[in-house]
């Protein structure tokens, strides 16, 4: 699973950099598609849904998508393929 | 049905200002509904007029975007008709407690199956920002540029007299506990009524030094006092102090219920 910000649906709140316990969403800094600021990704692989929601069959967390006025966060299926970023904390 | 089958998406993105409540209410909602695993094809969805009564029109299921004030006697006629369909109602303060005051007081006192989402946003948020009966007292709207004089509506207390079964409240900041409650709602019969308290950042913050949205749910977050804690603050003898609200589940009873599950 993937986190994904829609960039036609954000108005940039960014009410979801207030609630997300990973501090994953970061406040952004270049506007999008409509002029909005866009909140960016901080490692969105530490993100418990993307991990855990299909071996536990429910949604863990879902902070994010619950408070977004907006509706546009939401975790889509990675293709097989698809390139993960390996994260090296020291 | 997953989620996102709730959600009209051809009508999104839709028209509320940028850190506007409503979408988290709306999300809560429908979330609620999708937990409980309604049928579409038997929810209605009911508003009236307002911000928060635009609502209705981004749920995929029938909803009806009614006249102002009038979205409780509409739900109740829609109740009435199809006993075995879920009614909820999508209602502002205003569209609930200024013009379909007595429509509210009469809805809470036949106790029809209904659940009333109110978002509460302390103003009429749609046309300008004049103040409504939720406005705080001291609060700068359009229409009180010199500070609200009167005092505010307490709605859950109105409801709670008049005799719904159900009452609560949550702010747009507590998502999973105002899921909760909007699901405890819809399962308990008779009228269940759940206030929201919202942020408007557009009309209401930025008249009232809260013009980013983190200040105002700040602010929620701040002026909102457990039930359990009013409680004790009650029994120890602190009165609650001016500006707060009391959230939680208010009120829970089975009285006599009309148009219930036949």
């Amino acid at each position: 699973m993937k986190l994904v910000i829609d960039e036609h649906r954000c108005k940039g709140c960014n009410l979801c950099t207030m609630v997300c316990p990973y501090r994953i969403f970061q406040e952004g800094k270049r506007p999008g598609p409509r002029g909005y600021v866009i909140p960016a990704l901080d490692q969105p692989e530490r993100c418990t849904n993307c991990r855990l929601q299909k071996i536990y069959g429910r949604q863990l967390c879902g902070m994010c998508q619950l408070t977004c006025p907006d509706q546009a966060i939401a975790w889509i299926e990675e293709k097989p393929y698809e390139a993960h970023k390996v994260v090296i904390e020291y | 049905m997953t989620l996102e089958e709730w959600y009209r998406q051809d009508r999104l993105p839709h028209i509320y200002c940028a850190g506007c409540g409503n979408g988290t209410i709306l999300n809560c909602t429908l979330r609620a509904t999708n937990e409980l695993g309604l049928d579409r094809t038997k929810t209605t969805f009911v508003s009236g007029i307002g911000c928060s009564s635009r609502a209705s029109g981004y749920t995929s299921s029938d909803s009806l975007h009614t006249t102002h004030g009038r979205a409780l006697p509409f739900a109740t006629g829609v109740k009435m008709v199809k006993p075995d369909h879920d009614v909820i109602v999508f209602t502002g303060d205003g569209d609930l407690s200024a013009i379909g005051g007595n429509h509210f007081i009469h809805a809470c006192r036949r106790n029809i199956d209904l659940t009333v989402v109110c978002m509460n946003n302390n103003i009429y948020g749609m046309t300008g920002g004049q103040g409504s009966p939720c406005t705080p007292y001291g609060a700068i709207s359009t229409t009180t540029p010199y500070g609200m004089r009167e005092m505010p509506f307490d709605l859950c207390a109105v409801a709670e007299a008049a005799g719904a079964n159900y009452v609560a409240r949550w702010t747009s900041y507590h998502v999973k506990e105002l899921t909760q409650a909007i699901r405890a709602g819809i399962e308990t019969p008779g009228l269940s009524f759940i206030e929201v308290m919202t942020q408007c950042p557009t009309s209401f913050g930025s008249k009232n030094k809260m013009r980013q949205v983190s200040q105002m749910v700040d602010a929620l977050r701040a002026n909102s006092i457990l039930k359990d804690k009013a409680d004790r603050n009650k029994a120890a003898g602190i009165p609650l102090e001016p500006g707060k609200f009391v959230v939680g589940e208010l009120v829970r009873r089975s009285n006599p219920v009309l148009g219930g599950r036949p």
